[in-house]
């Protein structure tokens, strides 16, 4: 396998047959408790009236986005985006605040509330299986997926063929590539036979979510600084002026 | 009470339930060795074996990843051609099931009551002497026919019929009658093959009666398909309940249950009808097709409306379409068709449009039949012939079931005449990784039929319900700490092999076979020093050493010669769609319509199924498995479910003739609102199986006995049932 210079995954609707093979290989790989999960099936499932029906399921974990949500809410930085794709988690590092979970659009981070304490890990999400994807293979769900209906490979060639599959078959696929633009983009790559939220997946601007409030947040400390020194300069006014005043009021007082 | 996994040492289980694992896990494993000396693992014993999956019979390669001589992970074998490298979740699953914390590692004789889940903990040596002596005195007492021995579907299926036959008993119980004996039996038959092989690569029509094949995985196929239709090639799928390969289809055509013959034979009047058939270069190679149309004249598609419910233009449609596909269209065969007693029926009229289509007699056709060598150039210990066995079959093959082939047998009928005691009793049986107890139509006759014997002995990993009413239990070792004999796939013969230690005192089946043979006083049978001689000598022809095949996982086969004539394996070396076997056996020598019994007002159909997640009685206490299953209910039509008052999640009574269970609802479009559905497999009566037990209900006890005459399948769908509100 080539070096790959932006790992992603694209997972096709049409073909995942919710078997569910993804779901046990990663809890195997990542040797997760019995009771947690990385992967979640979504959707709507079984749609319409008997007979005319149609299915829509999918499986996701976290997207890894370009601009990831989860990292921009971190306090203190538990979260780091890899130059080459994934989103990573550092459990040293986080303090259990959960901002990161109310940030993402997605859902993805879980709180591990009988952990967390003991062993510092209070966050669990999808890690990219760095174990696998630095030694060259596929990550556990892709591997095991028998419809292909998870592909791993770089971003930029996995998009391609996104649209190449669309184009060829328009009457099969919703005409677009969920994650493309999405929240300025994800690693996590989805075309589907349904509407993307009938697979439960957010409407989300193609501006990343982050970058309003990293913006506002990033003038935080401008606006601060430049307000406190106004105040200063008014407070320190009124002051003078108060001095003044009382310095006045002193020589009229002494004058009488 | 399930015992919870918490944290993440799931995978140290199985040293916690086997105590003479962590003491021996102090010990330099000889697997380990092994494998560190055939390069496979690192000087800290951490490393990849190729290994062979066995969570059904699809028997996928794998490939496992052990870490301080446990097993962490397996994936596919890129190598093995079932595989390809990539499991389905219940492959991802297998080492739950080596790890399951309910995992019996010891042999166990019973002490309480039967059923009451009493054992005390015995040796080797006093287990398999007990066996043997109660076997040789039931022997003794009533000769070798009071002795009944059944098993599934497995590598060490050999050494399992030298058990039997050289014992000296005719009884043999397999679960192929509530499988696939239709299918079997209709294709044996017309093309004189057990089951033809599909291909993919040039399919553009696929016709699937009830063949489930997205939930019922057989990876690689599964995966053929997707593929397939991913190329743009169409399914067109008959089910009465909206399946995920329903999902997948390119059309779904939820047909009344039991009339898919009627379809099928439509379809065939179509394409004879107007000629539509490769008429002329087929009828070289099959019998019938001089007078197909005459017999076919009465199976008009408005002749299949009225039974199937299907509309005629829409048969015809789809016969022209099929027929237009030419031989790159396929009826799949399917796999468990044991659904009425007309099954056999339906089988034939789908091996009939097969032959039409030409598609297993053109190149790049779709299937094919062809019969290949069953040792595939392997070698064999030496084989003494059997003692001759004289008395009748309990299962009526072939004094009443003329057809069915000896080795698949009719479970169900064998069962029956246990209780019955005609045309004699039996009095113990040996069962061998299989579920009767769960597997059998109608729980409560198979537990009386437990009842009638003087001795049960069950081999299984886990205590299964079979186990928990036997006497003593033989602990096999998982198939991921034991040896099989090599399986030929594709011109390759695939090893299975130990990956880690067996935990507890497990032993393979080739061992317990062995011992039992030795014991019995039929030890020739069981010519094999211990499980690496076994492959060794299935090896010597080929000049491959074991230990070759260890680290490479198989070993290549000689090429089999293949001339370019096509000839079949049946009477007239032709493909028979008119059978005079059929014939002379009283039967109708053309595929036919026999009108199947119907659910009365007020009742439903009670459907079967598989799900993603588990096969079939076996797998419901893995944990992993478990975790990713959906709840086992009862589906109902959600309109069907309003207009009698319930709700999605309701509990409910399910009632047949022979029994009722109680269960939750599921309220959904996905089924014809005149079927219900159940997934099999659950409602476990062993306490000994912690994670399943208390688990939905089990299907087998509304089950009713049918029997199709001629294949001897169970009819599984043939049971009516009410449903009301608890």
């Amino acid at each position: 396998m080539t070096e790959i210079k932006h790992h992603a995954y694209l997972f096709d609707a049409t073909r995942c047959i919710d078997c569910r093979a993804c779901m046990v290989a990663c809890s195997v790989e990542n040797n997760i408790e019995m009771d947690k999960t990385r992967i979640w099936v979504a959707g709507l499932g079984v749609m319409g009236e008997f007979p005319n029906l149609k299915r829509g399921t999918m499986v996701y974990h976290c997207m890894h986005c370009e601009h990831p949500d989860c990292m921009s809410a971190c306090p203190v930085g538990a979260y780091s985006k890899r130059p080459d794709g994934p989103v990573v988690y550092n459990p040293e590092k986080c303090i259990g605040c959960r901002y990161c979970m109310n940030a993402c659009p997605f859902g993805v981070p879980h709180f591990d509330y009988d952990k967390g304490i003991v062993d510092g890990a209070f966050i669990d999400k999808c890690t990219f299986c760095p174990q696998r994807i630095d030694n060259g293979q596929e990550p556990a769900c892709v591997h095991t997926c028998p419809t292909d209906a998870l592909e791993y490979g770089e971003r930029e060639e996995l998009l391609k063929k996104a649209h190449e599959r669309i184009a060829a078959h328009p009457d099969r696929y919703i005409q677009h590539v969920y994650g493309e633009f999405e929240n300025g983009g994800t690693s996590y790559l989805i075309i589907s036979h349904v509407p993307f939220e009938q697979l439960g997946l957010p409407t989300l601007p193609e501006t990343p979510i982050n970058q309003v409030s990293e913006t506002t947040v990033g003038l935080t400390l401008p606006v601060a600084l430049g307000w406190g020194a106004a105040l200063t300069a008014v407070t320190a006014g009124v002051s003078l002026l108060r001095q003044k005043k009382s310095a006045d009021e002193k020589k009229a007082e002494e004058a009488k | 009470m399930t015992k919870t996994l918490s944290r993440r040492d799931f995978l140290k289980l199985g040293a916690a339930a086997g105590t003479a694992l962590a003491a021996g896990s102090l010990l330099p494993a000889p697997v380990a060795e092994a494998a560190r000396q055939a390069g496979f693992l690192d000087s800290k014993g951490d490393g990849y074996i190729p290994s062979m999956c066995e969570m059904c019979v699809w028997r996928c390669g794998l490939i496992a990843k052990v870490k301080d001589g446990r097993v962490v992970k397996l994936d596919g074998n890129p190598e093995h051609p079932h595989s390809r490298g990539n499991l389905c979740p219940r492959g991802q699953s297998g080492l739950m099931n080596t790890y399951d914390p309910d995992r019996v590692l010891t042999p166990l004789i019973r002490v309480g009551k039967r059923g009451e889940g009493k054992f005390r903990k015995a040796s080797w040596d006093e287990a398999l002497d007990l066996v043997a002596s109660k076997m040789l005195e039931i022997k003794e007492k009533y000769g070798p026919e009071a002795m009944v021995f059944s098993t599934t579907h497995c590598l060490t299926q050999p050494q399992f019929e030298n058990l039997l036959y050289a014992y000296g008993s005719p009884n043999y119980g397999t679960q192929r009658s509530l499988c696939f004996n239709a299918m079997i039996t209709a294709f044996q038959l017309t093309y004189g093959v057990e089951e033809p092989s599909r291909r993919y690569d040039n399919v553009e029509f696929i016709l699937m009666v009830g063949r489930n094949l997205m939930e019922a995985i057989s990876t690689s196929e599964t995966g053929e398909l997707a593929h397939a239709l991913d190329r743009g090639a169409k399914l067109v799928y008959l089910d009465p309940r909206y399946t995920k390969t329903a999902a997948k289809a390119s059309e779904w055509i939820p047909i009344r249950p039991g009339t898919d013959a009627a379809f099928l034979l439509a379809m065939i009047n179509v394409i004879v009808t107007n000629q539509l058939a490769d008429c002329e270069f087929v009828k070289q190679y099959v019998v019938g097709c001089d007078n197909i149309q005459d017999e076919m004249q009465r199976y008009t598609p408005q002749w299949a409306e009225q039974i199937t419910g299907v509309p005629a233009e829409t048969i015809e449609r789809i016969a022209r379409e099929y027929a237009g596909a030419k031989h790159c269209a396929m009826v799949h065969p399917g796999w468990r068709t044991s659904n009425f007693v007309n099954s056999f029926q339906t089988e034939r009229a789908i091996a009939t449009l097969n032959a039409l289509s030409g598609t297993v007699l053109r190149p790049g056709g779709c299937l094919s039949a062809e019969l290949l060598s069953e040792t595939a150039g392997l070698g064999a210990p030496p084989q003494p012939p059997y003692p001759r066995i004289s008395a009748l079959r309990l299962d009526g093959v072939p004094w009443k079931y003329p057809l069915v082939p000896l080795k698949l047998g009719v479970f169900q009928e064998l069962r029956d005449n246990i209780l019955t005691g005609e045309p004699y009793q039996a009095h113990g049986w040996f069962i061998s990784r299989q579920n009767p107890i769960l597997a059998l139509p109608d729980r409560n006759k198979t537990l009386q039929a437990f009842g009638k014997m003087d001795f049960i002995v069950t081999i299984d990993i886990l205590m299964n319900d079979t186990a928990w009413f036997s006497d003593v239990i033989l602990p096999e070792a998982s198939y991921l700490e034991r040896y099989d004999p090599l399986l030929p796939v594709d011109g390759k013969a695939f090893i299975r092999q130990p990956v880690i230690e067996p935990q507890g005192e497990a032993k393979s089946t080739l061992w317990i076979y062995k011992q039992l043979g030795e014991r019995l006083g039929i030890g020739e049978y069981f010519q094999y020093e211990d499980e690496e001689d076994y492959l060794r000598q299935q090896l010597k022809p080929l000049g491959v050493s074991l230990e070759e095949v260890k680290a490479k996982g198989y070993a290549k086969l000689p090429e089999e010669e293949k001339s370019d004539e096509i000839t079949f394996n049946t009477p007239s070396g032709k493909i028979e769609v008119y059978s005079e076997t059929l014939k002379n056996a009283g039967f109708s020598p053309w595929p036919t319509w026999e009108e199947p019994p119907m659910p009365a007002e007020g009742q439903f159909y009670l459907l079967t199924g598989k799900v993603a997640q588990h096969t079939q009685f076996g797998t419901q206490n893995n944990q992993l498995l478990h975790k990713y299953s959906d709840e086992p209910r009862l589906w109902m039509n959600a309109k069907t479910a309003a207009q009698k008052g319930l709700k999605d999640g309701d509990w409910v009574k399910v009632t047949s003739k022979v029994g009722s269970v109680h269960i939750r609802l599921l309220a959904t479009e996905a089924i014809r609102p005149d079927c219900v559905y159940m997934t099999p497999g659950y409602g476990h009566l062993s306490k000994g199986l912690t994670t399943a037990f208390g688990l939905g209900a089990s299907d087998s006890v509304l089950h009713e006995t049918y029997t199709d005459p001629i294949s001897g399948s169970q009819a599984l769908s043939q049971t009516f049932v009410t449903v009301e509100k608890e």
